[in-house]
C-alpha cells in the first residue's frame, strides 16, 4: 500500500495521515511540509510514521516534520509524545546518538575581519578540536570524574574551565538533565565515553564558521547578540559519542525483553520500548539523561577549544570578540514535559528524533548540510499547539550515504565549495563526498515549511565560510 | 560466493547482505562488510591480533552482539580491525580474532554508531546463511 497518497491536504503546510489508514494505528499521523518536500518525501518515511502510530498511550499526532527522511524506525525529523501513565518510553525511537545537537556560538568579527586568517583558522581548528573515526579527546578522566559528567553536565565543565557559568544559562535544560544515575549506564559504555569526552566523531557532525547573509526578525536577532549582516557566527553539530551509543543499544535489548514481558505488539523490532512506570523505561530514562549531560559537556568543552584557537589567531581575548553560547539545543532526545491535550494539561514523554524543541521565544537552531544555509529560527506558541513544542533539525538527507559515495568525490566537492570561498578541512575526502549537499534536502523548502507552518519563525539565515567534517 | 553486498535502500543509514556456506564465513562476511563502513579495510594492517568471545541466546541476536561488540571493540581498544579469523561458533558464542592496527584517523572512513534491528534478517538459503544487517551512521 502506497501510504503517501493517503495524505490529505489540511492547509498549505499540513498533511493529516489519518488513523483509518491502518488497523493497528491508534492515533492519525501529521506531516508539516510545503508542496515541494511533501512531492519530494519517500513513501517507506510515512509508513514509518504510521508504525509510531500503532504504539500503546501514544498521543495525536505522531508528526513528521519537513526534514523528515527514511531511517531505522522513527523517520530521522519526528516527534512523538506518550502519556505518562499509559504511554511508553522507547529507547528505539530516541535513536542511537541521544544528544546529538547544535550549539550556536556568536562573535563580534565580521567577515571582512576573518577572510584573510580561514586558511589559517580552519586547520588550526582542525588541530584544537580532534575528529573522526576513533577520535581520542585531550581529556583523559578517571571513573569518578567520568560519573560526574554524567550527572552534572556542563556544571562540571564550567568547573574545570571548560565554558563560563553565562554558557549555563544558554543551553537546553541549563546543560544539565536532572535526574541522571550513572549506576544505569554499563562499564562498557562508559569505557568507551571517557577517551573521547571533547571530541567531534564523524559523519554529519561538523563545526562550521559562517557568515549571517540575512536578518528576517532584527529585534530578536539584536537580543540574541547577532545585529549585523556578515557577522561571524559558528556552529557545532555532534552528539554523546560511544557512550551514547552504547547506552542506546544496550537499553534496545533491555527493551526489547520488555516488549515481551509486557506483550506490547510492535510493528517494526526497532520501535523498542517499556511501559512508562516500568522498570526497564525508568531505568532507560535515567541512563539516556547520562548520555544527554556527557553530549551537553562534549560541547562545551569544544566550544571552549573553539575560543582558544580563535584567541591565537586574532591575537585577542575570547570575551573581547564576543564569543558567547547564543545557544544549545539537543534533537535526539525523551523529555517529560507538560503540554496542553484538548484543553487539558497532561504530562508526556516527547521523543524528539531529528526534531528540536521550540518552545515560545527559544532559539531554534536548524543546521544545513554542508555548504547551504543554516538558519536560526524562534519557537513559538503554534509549535505548542500544533507539534508538542517541535520544529525541523536540519536539512534532512534526499540520498544515502552509499548513493552519495558513487555520486560525489570528495576533492571535487572540497573545490567547488573553495571556488565559493568556502574552505574545508576533514580527515577522510570520503566524508566529504558522503555529506555532499546535494545529498540532502533543500535547506530553503524545509525552512518555508516551518516558518509558513508557524512551528518556528525565521530569525537569521548564515552561510558557511570555513567546515571541518569528521 | 559474493561476500557481502551494500544495498541502496536506506536514505540515512547502511543496508547490506552478508552471505556464507556455513555460520563461520556468514560472521567473517558480516564483519568485514561492518568493518568496511569504519575503516579502510585494504589499508589497515592486519598487524595483530586479539580474541575475543560474544555470547547469545540465539544465532539471530549472535549475530547482532558479534557486530555490536566489534563496534564497541574498536572503541575500547583504540584499534581499527581489516581482518577476521572465528575459531569457533554456534548458536549461543562466538569466539574470533580480530586483526588490525592501532587507529590513525587517516585510515578512518565513517562513524558506526550502532547495528538497528530495522529490516534485521537471518536466513537459511540454498547456498548457506544470508543475513540482512542496517547500520546507523
Amino acid at each position: 500500500m502506497a501510504y503517501k497518497e493517503k495524505l490529505q491536504p489540511i492547509n498549505e503546510y499540513e498533511w493529516l495521515l489519518p488513523k483509518a489508514v491502518r488497523k493497528e494505528m491508534k492515533v492519525a499521523g501529521k506531516l508539516i511540509a510545503n508542496k515541494a518536500i511533501y512531492n519530494s518525501m519517500e513513501d517507506d518515511t510515512i509508513q514509518q510514521l504510521s508504525n509510531v502510530c500503532t504504539l500503546p498511550g501514544v498521543i495525536e499526532p505522531v508528526i513528521a516534520l519537513p526534514d523528515a527522511h527514511f531511517g531505522y524506525g522513527l523517520p530521522m525529523g519526528a516527534v512523538a509524545a506518550f502519556d505518562a501513565e499509559e504511554g511508553v518510553i522507547s529507547s528505539g525511537l530516541c535513536g542511537f546518538d541521544i544528544n546529538c545537537g547544535v550549539n550556536s556560538i556568536r562573535t563580534n568579527l565580521s567577515y571582512k575581519e576573518i577572510k584573510n586568517k580561514l586558511k589559517e583558522l580552519v586547520p588550526a581548528l582542525f588541530n584544537a578540536v580532534p575528529c573522526g573515526v576513533g577520535s581520542k579527546g585531550k581529556l583523559r578522566l578517571n571513573s569518578n570524574e567520568l560519573n560526574e559528567v554524567l550527572v552534572n553536565g556542563c556544571e562540571w565543565a564550567v568547573e574545570k574551565g571548560y565554558g563560563v557559568k553565562e554558557d549555563l544559562k544558554y543551553i537546553e535544560e541549563n546543560g544539565k538533565m536532572q535526574g541522571a544515575d550513572p549506576k544505569k549506564v554499563s562499564d562498557l559504555a562508559k569505557q568507551r565515553g571517557s577517551p573521547q569526552l571533547g571530541t567531534l566523531g564523524a559523519g554529519n557532525h561538523f563545526l562550521e564558521i559562517q557568515k549571517v547573509t540575512n536578518m528576517f526578525d532584527e529585534a530578536k536577532a539584536k537580543e540574541w547578540g547577532i545585529t549585523d549582516k556578515d557577522q561571524v557566527l559558528i556552529m557545532l553539530h555532534c552528539g554523546s559519542r560511544g557512550l551514547g551509543h552504547q547506552v542506546a543499544s544496550d537499553y534496545l535489548k533491555i527493551q526489547e525483553r520488555a516488549v515481551q514481558k509486557y506483550k506490547i505488539w510492535l510493528p517494526d523490532r526497532q520501535l523498542a520500548c517499556a511501559p512508562a512506570k516500568s522498570q526497564e523505561a525508568l531505568d532507560y530514562f535515567a541512563a539516556m539523561k547520562c548520555a544527554v549531560n556527557y553530549s551537553f559537556t562534549n560541547r562545551l568543552v569544544m566550544t571552549q577549544w573553539i575560543r582558544e584557537t580563535f584567541e591565537k589567531i586574532f591575537n585577542k581575548d575570547w570575551e573581547s570578540m564576543g564569543m558567547h553560547t547564543i545557544y544549545g539545543i539537543c534533537h535526539n532526545v525523551v523529555k517529560k514535559e507538560t503540554h496542553t491535550i484538548n484543553g487539558e494539561k497532561k504530562e508526556l514523554f516527547v521523543h524528539r528524533k531529528g526534531a528540536t524543541r521550540s518552545f515560545p521565544d527559544q532559539p531554534v537552531l536548524l543546521a544545513g548540510s554542508m555548504g547551504t544555509a543554516s538558519y536560526i529560527l524562534k519557537g513559538t506558541e503554534t509549535a505548542m499547539q500544533k507539534s508538542f513544542g517541535s520544529s525541523a533539525h536540519g536539512a534532512g538527507r534526499a540520498m544515502s550515504r552509499h548513493g552519495a559515495l558513487g555520486e560525489f568525490r570528495g576533492n571535487e566537492i572540497q573545490r567547488e565549495l573553495a571556488a565559493r570561498g568556502i574552505i574545508t578541512k576533514s580527515p577522510s575526502p570520503k566524508s566529504l563526498a558522503e555529506e555532499a549537499p546535494e545529498a540532502y534536502k533543500d535547506v530553503e523548502e524545509v525552512i518555508n515549511s516551518v516558518h509558513g507552518s508557524g512551528i518556528s519563525l525565521k530569525v537569521a539565515r548564515m552561510e558557511p565560510i570555513g567546515v571541518l567534517k569528521g | 560466493m559474493e561476500k557481502y553486498k551494500f544495498i541502496e535502500d536506506l536514505t540515512s543509514d547502511v543496508l547490506f547482505e552478508a552471505y556464507g556456506k556455513d555460520l563461520k564465513e556468514l560472521f567473517t562476511n558480516a564483519a568485514e562488510a561492518l568493518l568496511s563502513v569504519i575503516c579502510n579495510i585494504k589499508k589497515v594492517q592486519p598487524k595483530k591480533a586479539e580474541e575475543y568471545l560474544i555470547k547469545a541466546d540465539n544465532i539471530e541476536d549472535l549475530m547482532i552482539n558479534w557486530l555490536q561488540g566489534i563496534i564497541a571493540i574498536v572503541d575500547t581498544e583504540q584499534k581499527f580491525f581489516s581482518k577476521v579469523e572465528v575459531k569457533e561458533i554456534d548458536k549461543n558464542h562466538i569466539k574470533a580474532k580480530l586483526f588490525g592496527e592501532p587507529i590513525t584517523p587517516e585510515l578512518g572512513e565513517t562513524v558506526v554508531k550502532a547495528v538497528t534491528y530495522y529490516k534485521y534478517k537471518f536466513e537459511k538459503t540454498d547456498e548457506g546463511y544470508k543475513a540482512t544487517i542496517s547500520l546507523d551512521i
